[in-house]
């Protein structure tokens, strides 16, 4: 089957100046961990997740701690979401996106979803115009 | 590509009774209990799409949706195979609430809530996300009441940036929101005669009438076709150059459920158009379409080959 077939056919994405906070209400709001980022003309530039957002709010040294758990608790996550709350998505985004055409098989964003280990895929056109996305549960329950 | 913008879509509630009894007096309590019931996603622009994902029409809805309806909305509508574009705004997408009799076309309770209130921030994301459509678009509908606190001008100014985009508009709305998208020049303009039957200030009372306020707005440049709903099985139309009436024989006995009929006329006329079809055919193809609507228990039925056979049921008078 091709990834039009099968693809959940929603074009829900942000742009890269909305601010943090904005992109964290449309997250809970449409129960999405992660969303396109799209250009003015609707083409994908790149990825933003909750996961970029907990990692843009944790300090710069977590990466060299084993745990965290010896920290005392300071609202050190708290305090840290509340100061780049304002800032644009677009410093917290991956720009390095991958996405799958909607001409191509399934079994290729099968791959991509768990060879990256992402919950969806960002299918795009020929023109690389954001046309929906694959997630998990898309290549399971066709076979329904 | 069309893009349907319904900014206060629902959950459409359908319930058939055998019979419906209302308490008069406090003492009064009756339980009617519902020999079924169906749930979808609804409102006029999203009634469009769903029509016109049946005929395999590329579309896509936007508007916004919010809270639990606005997922049951959303996802109602992905699996009826509709591109959605919603912006998420606070607040519970409204429920309606519509009681039909068992066996009877005649709608006996129609309970609309008035929607969530939207901000101009969320307006601001929406128009944001709807220029970016306009790129692709050929037709914009834009249909429906208008949310609570948005002002009522919104859909002149979308229809104003569609038609900038060379995009051409359907406003299908009453009230304050349709006299002021009146003031874009809509391409089709087909007012919601459901709370009143005025266009333009004039009055839709009869057909005469309908035919009168149509001129008046396409004089003045305010609409290329003026479409009314006149009775169950018929419209009027107007245009710069004439007038039509068009009516299907289809026994008012034989309809089931009224919920969309209407919206599926106007899409399934707007696929015409988009097809290339001539007014008239586009026009039958319409009226057929809300025919076959009315006569399926469900809300819309977008299946083209009784739409075809119905299309033998619909005449087109000229009347002026």
């Amino acid at each position: 089957m091709n990834v039009r077939e099968i693809m959940t056919k929603d074009l829900t994405a942000v742009e890269s100046d909305v601010p943090v906070r904005e992109l964290i209400f449309i997250l809970d709001n449409a129960e999405m961990p992660g969303m396109p980022v799209v250009d003015d003309d609707g083409r994908l530039i790149g990825f933003i997740s909750e996961k970029d957002l907990i990692r843009a709010a944790l300090p710069g040294y977590f990466e060299l701690l084993h745990s965290a758990s010896f920290l005392p608790d300071l609202n050190q996550l708290s305090k840290k979401l509340t100061k780049i709350a304002g800032d644009p998505i677009s410093k917290y985004m991956r720009k390095e996106v991958f996405s799958v055409r909607e001409d191509e098989d399934d079994l290729h964003a099968a791959d991509l979803i768990i060879r990256k280990d992402v919950m969806s895929v960002p299918v795009v056109d020929a023109a690389g115009r954001l046309v929906g996305r694959v997630r998990r549960i898309d290549l399971l329950r066709h076979f329904l | 590509m069309i893009v349907t913008v319904t900014l206060n879509p629902a959950v459409d509630k359908i319930y058939w009774v055998d019979s419906l009894r209302v308490g008069r007096v406090v003492e009064e309590e009756f339980l009617t209990r519902a020999t079924r019931s169906s749930t979808s996603a609804g409102g006029k622009g999203v009634n469009m799409s769903v029509f016109l994902s049946q005929l395999g029409m590329e579309n896509v809805a936007m508007g916004f949706i919010g809270g639990f309806a606005g997922h049951v909305v959303a996802r109602d509508l992905r699996d009826k195979g509709v591109t959605t574009n919603f912006v998420w705004t606070r607040g519970e997408t409204r429920t309606n609430a519509v009681v039909l009799e068992e066996g009877q076309s005649r709608i006996l309770i129609f309970l609309g809530e008035p929607g969530p209130t939207v901000d101009g921030d969320d307006v601001k994301r929406f128009v944001r996300r709807y220029r970016r459509m306009l790129s692709s678009a050929s037709w914009v509908v834009l249909a429906g009441s208008l949310p609570p606190g948005v002002d009522a001008s919104l859909y002149r100014d979308l229809a104003t940036m569609a038609r900038e985009a060379g995009v051409k508009v359907v406003l299908s709305a009453g009230g304050d929101a349709l006299e002021r998208g009146l003031e874009a020049g809509p391409f089709i303009v087909k007012p919601d005669t459901r709370e009143e039957r005025l266009l333009g200030g004039k009055s839709l009372a009869t057909r005469d009438a309908i035919v009168a306020a149509g001129r008046h707005i396409v004089n003045r440049g305010q609409a290329e076709i003026v479409i009314v709903s006149h009775e169950v099985t018929g419209d009027v139309i107007v245009s710069r150059d004439a007038a039509w009436e068009i009516r299907s024989s289809v026994p008012v006995s034989d309809l089931k459920n009224l919920v969309g009929a209407d919206d599926a006329f106007l899409a399934g006329t707007l696929f015409g158009l988009a097809h290339g079809e001539s007014m008239e055919s586009a026009l039958r193809f319409g009226l057929a379409a809300g025919m076959v609507t009315a006569e399926s228990e469900g809300k819309i039925r977008g299946d083209r080959g009784r739409i075809e056979a119905k299309m033998k049921q619909v005449t087109v008078d000229r009347i002026s």
